[in-house]
């Protein structure tokens, strides 16, 4: 304490700098995430290990669900519309895309987060629940350390704030206003997933594998969007996204630093296209897609849900906020190279999918595929697109969170039975579960009744109002190869025979079943009363510059 | 960053020349050679200890041409940082696993040639490219754009929400290096009947 | 405004001209390497006293000369390159590690920051050099020299070396951690990285009373940054034979000597300019004497400071066995970097609120409050938790088999073995008749 007086008596001289300004109420559904994620670790560290499990669970819902009041508050204030504005120094935009994006995302994670804590389907081992997650992940695959490590019941618990940390880059992602901001939170958003990919119980090589391969891609692509970012500071003098937005429209004032560059198309094409083949990554994209299958098959499938869900919905934000609020000067550049991208992804999405056997691999290439639909609402280019583009992710995260979470509940005694021989008969074991999967599917396919229909149709419409006529023709087209492929799952449920030593099927717990049960809901609420939603998301789609 | 630009000074192109240079310029060319020579050397050489060294030397250049565009922070954040950390931790990999004295040559993949023309192809682009857009700008380097205040100010006020996501990057980086590399848990009991766990129980105790 | 501000107050430093610039390094350099020679030779006298020997007493008076007998010594040895070295490296080795080590001592102030003194006729402040950056540069100047003990155990070709210089890149990296946020505590109090503004900055209290805990990490990081006993995991004899330097003689291998040496003064005198005052005249003599802070006087009082450090390390060495290497990296990682981190946030708490016009009780209050309420916590938890169980009073260990397995084996721990069979008594009877037998045969 003589210390600590000596301290507060030494005076000051040095002169502070002014401290910069941050709206820490309009940041606070990050803020909350984060701050939850922190408390988790704590939790982690000094909890002992059997109130662990419990207690993430709960630290992990209570921050997700503060999160989205927040946003749903932030949202009655107005700040979706009239009160929207750029926050933390520039850095942030809260605005209605970014509001409603983050409402999604925390949505869908509270289900995923649910489907984490799921312990009861498969028998306890020495009287320990099994989740899905490695007992130890540094345990060698199918060595004595890791039978040591189930028979003890371990359980990796960190996975609930790595899954925070996610989320809080994934809030930020959709509503950073600069590149940096938006490489930072691309980098938070995707180093917790490239580990949890890596902890899958079952099947833990493929796991491994699928990190790896994820990681080393997403780092390329990381380096892409930062190379990009430089050459676009290059032309522009400027991170902020509108600023960048001024520069390409000739509205900013000519600095004799910038006059040379400015002038320069090449640093500016060939920077929108870098940063492009970062953010296509992320989407799962046609060139970009090939880590999409075998990480969506590998990765633990809760962790699979979570993140086909939840990137997507972040990634498209940034990518609508991208073109939308810094590149419209030149969409007529932009716009051929996306509509060949778009074509390129709903075409080789539908098609591959349509030869695949196991069911995670199916789901992501029509994972690829609903990509390539999406990308048509953006290229409209005008508030419908953006609009539609908000609906058509918020109705896709809830199917895909469901979908995933019926294969994890189709079971044999090697974990998941996730090829499709063995899903033959199902309906005739468990006509329910067989029946929700089928309106998953159904909404996939864009059958009318359901969600996916709706979403199709807004796009599609959008497309169409934006001039983009062939490409709607193109994205029916490959709807219809997509539904081919949906419709023959659902045959196969129905209409053969089930298999004498197939899968079984689990009965989940309130967790799982919740999860299921909220996927089912709003496939049909958005797709019997999607009015609301709609209009919701069209009065969200005004983005802040 | 309009503001940080305008500090550094306004462009003169018209005042400068390309035919007297500075003695500063000369350094910072001939540093360039060097940082480009070692760096081909390190990509090239079959011996996989001199291409992290090599590495070293690169990326030692590089510090110093930020120490004679006046940036004497970032410099020296760069020796402490990539010299000091980031090379020291993959020579410690490759000494834990393995670092043979010598050529390896199984370090060659066989994709010298494709690895030769991307690199080729994105060094053209980037030298076009930056050529091009930059021909004739000088920058002035007697204001205090480099230093460290300025530097600060601009990391705390500007740039201070990326700057807080960094850290939690970081922490979710550190939670999961541990996650994927504690071996044991602190619960690990000793097995009855296997030898070595007792004994080496005994011996912690 | 306040830039034009930052550039004056190190306004007085890269004035100087060419030949003074040359004179200041070839002092520096001329310092080290003579306080190295006395060092070692003051390192062998005090741990002969220490250990109630007389030590060097040969050469010269005293045996003051000992260091140059032995520079003589390892120079004349045979120079040599092992077989299966990787050549260039090897030979660049202990250059690396050399250079560095005196790099950092360019920017130590020897006085204050002003013109201080006249050298041949030029007013120039005691102290070669100095950066807004300088304690960067030390920090920047130390990481590089990790290479040259890391080259030197992986060129050796030979696994000792190898294993000392994974060691101390190890150890290096860790200590460096917690050295880097020791500092930090001084740049949140200085409002500076150079060093001729911390020790300006001294001016009522030494930075060692106002950051005692900083102070203390920083003296630990140290000893672990320099490789010194307790802390010389990399040269273990007992364990790894010499460390990196194993397959290194002659001269290559005094370089290495020299490196750590003049890595201790470089290590003592940044401590003293960050914790003790620097320059500035210990307590007592600075109230009653003005100018023993003017001048040339400075000088004396900093060497002063840097020789009573290097006692200490002299003195860990005399005192303090070698820690193992799971040990000293918990310390390391698990002791020194926590506590560093939890007192820089106190710190840096106890300035945002000086800053904000808070007064001392508040302050006090506002730092003091969520530290003791921690604590309080801790106390609780450890009263109120379940200790853990008392291993059940060991199971009475099975009866020992000597032949288990069909092999004969020795006792497990706990297991005792069974009475050897001894040799039954003889009997009084058989006693008696022999010692009759002796009688009748002695009488």
């Amino acid at each position: 304490m003589i210390a600590t007086h000596a301290l507060a008596a030494a005076g000051g001289n040095s002169p502070s700098i002014p401290a910069p300004h941050i709206e820490y109420g309009q940041l606070s559904p990050m803020l909350v995430v984060f701050g939850a994620a922190l408390v988790g670790i704590l939790a982690e560290a000094f909890l002992p290990r059997r109130l662990r499990a419990a207690t993430q669970l709960g630290i992990s819902l209570a921050g997700l669900v503060g999160g989205f009041v927040a946003v749903v508050v932030l949202a009655a204030q107005g700040h979706a519309s009239t009160r929207a504005g750029l926050l933390a120094m520039g850095s942030v935009a809260i605005d209605g895309p970014a509001l409603f994006l983050q409402g999604v995302i925390l949505l869908t994670a509270v289900l995923a987060v649910l489907t984490y804590a799921e312990g009861r389907l498969e028998p306890r081992i020495n009287g320990h629940r099994i989740d899905a997650f490695a007992a130890q992940a540094a345990a060698v695959p199918g060595g004595e350390q890791e039978r040591e490590a189930t028979r003890e019941g371990l359980r990796t618990t960190e996975i609930y704030p790595l899954t925070l940390f996610a989320v809080g880059g994934m809030l930020l992602f959709p509503a950073s206003n600069d590149l940096l901001t938006m490489f930072v939170a691309l980098e938070v958003l995707s180093l917790p997933l490239y580990l949890m990919c890596a902890i899958a119980r079952r099947r833990r090589l493929l796991s491994q594998e699928a990190a790896v391969k994820y990681f080393l891609l997403g780092a390329f692509a990381s380096a892409f969007f930062l190379f990009g970012t430089a050459l676009l500071y290059g032309y522009a003098g400027s991170l902020r996204l509108g600023e960048i937005a001024d520069v390409v429209s000739g509205v900013a004032p000519v600095t004799p630093a910038l006059a040379v560059t400015t002038q320069n198309d090449a640093l500016l094409l060939i920077g929108l296209a870098m940063v492009s083949v970062g953010l296509l990554f992320k989407v799962g994209a046609v060139p970009f897609h090939s880590w999409t299958p075998d990480v969506y098959q590998g990765a633990p499938t809760p962790v699979t849900g979570f993140m086909a869900a939840a990137t997507k919905t972040a990634a498209f934000g940034a990518l609508l906020r991208l073109f939308y609020v810094a590149f419209p000067g030149i969409r007529w550049d932009w716009r051929p190279v996306m509509w060949g991208v778009a074509i390129l992804t709903m075409v080789v999405g539908s098609i591959l999918a349509v030869t695949q056997q196991d069911v995670k691999r199916l789901l992501a290439y029509s994972s690829i595929a609903h990509a390539g639909f999406i990308l048509t609402g953006l290229i409209a280019t005008d508030r419908r697109g953006v609009a539609a583009v908000l609906f058509y992710l918020l109705a896709y995260s809830f199917v895909t969170l469901g979908a995933f979470a019926v294969v994890t509940l189709v079971r044999d005694s090697k974990g998941e039975a996730t090829h499709l021989s063995s899903w033959a008969g199902l309906g005739r074991r468990s006509p329910l579960l067989a029946a929700v999967f089928a309106l998953f599917l159904l909404a996939f396919a864009g059958i009318p009744l359901t969600s996916g229909f709706t979403g199709k149709f807004a796009v599609f419409q959008a497309a169409a109002g934006g001039g983009a006529a062939p490409l709607v023709i193109v994205g029916v087209l490959s709807s219809a190869i997509a539904a081919f492929f949906y419709i023959r799952v659902i045959v196969l449920m129905f209409f053969s025979d089930p298999q004498p030593s197939g899968p079984a099927v689990a009965v989940p717990s309130a967790l799982t079943a919740t999860t299921i049960a909220f996927g089912v809901l709003v496939t049909l609420g958005l797709g019997l009363l999607p009015q609301y939603f709609l209009d919701l998301a069209t009065k969200a789609s005004i983005f802040i510059r | 960053m309009s503001t940080l630009l305008a500090a550094a000074g306004s462009l003169e192109p018209a005042a400068r020349s390309y035919l007297s240079p500075t003695g500063q310029e000369i350094v910072f060319l001939l540093v360039g050679v060097l940082v480009l020579g070692a760096a081909v050397v390190s990509v090239t050489t079959r011996q996989l200890v001199h291409a992290a060294l090599w590495l070293v030397v690169a990326l030692g250049g590089l510090a110093v041409e930020f120490l004679l565009l006046t940036a004497e922070f970032v410099a020296w954040v760069q020796v402490l940082v990539y010299l000091g950390s980031v090379v020291v931790l993959v020579l410690f990999g490759l000494m834990l696993t393995r670092a043979p004295i010598g050529r390896s040559p199984d370090a060659d993949s066989g994709n010298r040639p494709a690895a030769l023309a991307v690199g080729a192809a994105s060094a053209a682009t980037l030298v076009t490219l930056v050529v091009d857009a930059f021909r004739s700008s000088w920058i002035d380097l007697s204001g205090p754009a480099g230093t460290t205040r300025l530097t600060g100010e601009f990391l705390f006020s500007h740039w201070v929400l990326p700057f807080e996501a960094l850290s939690v990057l970081l922490l979710a980086a550190l939670v999961g290096a541990i996650v994927l590399s504690r071996a044991k848990g602190d619960g690990t009991k000793p097995r009855p009947g296997n030898l070595r766990t007792v004994l080496t129980k005994t011996k912690e105790r | 405004m306040h830039l034009a501000a930052a550039y004056d107050t190190l306004a007085f430093f890269g004035r100087d001209p060419w030949w003074l610039v040359l004179l200041k390094a070839v002092f520096c350099f001329a310092f080290l390497v003579l306080t190295v020679l006395i060092a070692i030779v003051w390192e062998r006298k005090v741990v002969a006293w220490m250990q109630l020997r007389i030590g060097p007493n040969r050469h010269g008076p005293w045996g003051l000369l000992q260091s140059l007998a032995d520079g003589v010594k390892l120079a004349l040895k045979e120079d040599l390159v092992v077989k299966g070295a990787d050549k260039a490296v090897y030979i660049l080795a202990p250059i690396v590690a050399a250079i560095p080590a005196f790099m950092s001592f360019a920017v130590i102030p020897f006085g204050p920051a002003g013109n201080e003194v006249s050298i041949f006729g030029t007013r120039t402040p005691l102290q070669l050099t100095d950066l807004p950056i300088a304690l960067l540069y030390i920090l920047a100047t130390a990481s590089v020299g990790i290479y040259g003990i890391v080259l030197a155990g992986w060129s050796s070709g030979s696994t000792y070396p190898l294993l000392g210089g994974i060691r101390s890149s190890a150890q290096m990296i860790s200590y460096e951690i917690a050295m880097g946020l020791s500092f930090a505590a001084v740049f949140i109090y200085s409002g500076s990285m150079s060093t001729s503004e911390i020790v300006a900055s001294q001016q009522p209290t030494w930075f060692a009373v106002l950051l005692p805990v900083s102070f203390i990490v920083y003296i630990v990081a140290m000893v672990g940054e320099t490789n010194r006993a307790p802390f010389d995991l990399p040269e273990a004899e007992g364990e790894l034979v010499g460390g990196f330097n194993t397959e290194y003689s002659s001269l290559k291998f005094a370089m290495f000597m020299l490196a750590e040496y003049v890595n201790m003064v470089t290590v003592s005198a940044v401590a003293s300019t960050l914790f003790l005052g620097g320059w500035r005249a210990p307590w007592p003599i600075s109230t009653f004497w003005e100018g023993a802070n003017h001048g040339w006087w400075p000088m004396l009082w900093i060497v002063l400071k840097i020789q009573l450090l290097l006692f200490f390390f002299i003195w860990l060495r005399g005192t303090l066995p070698r820690l193992r290497y799971d040990q000293f990296m918990k310390l390391g990682w698990k002791v020194l970097i926590p506590v560093s981190l939890v007192w820089l946030v106190m710190v840096s708490a106890v300035r945002a609120l000086r800053n904000e016009g808070y007064d001392f009780t508040k302050v006090l209050l506002y730092v003091g409050a969520p530290l003791a309420a921690v604590l309080l916590v801790a106390l609780i938890a450890d009263v109120v938790r379940k200790k853990p169980e008392e291993p059940p009073a060991a199971a009475p260990p099975a009866a020992f088999d000597p032949m288990a397995g069909g092999y004969p084996v020795p006792p497990l721990p706990g297991q005792e073995l069974p009475p050897v069979p001894r040799r039954r008594r003889r009997t009084p009877q058989l006693q008696d008749a022999l010692n009759g037998a002796d009688h009748s045969e002695g009488s």
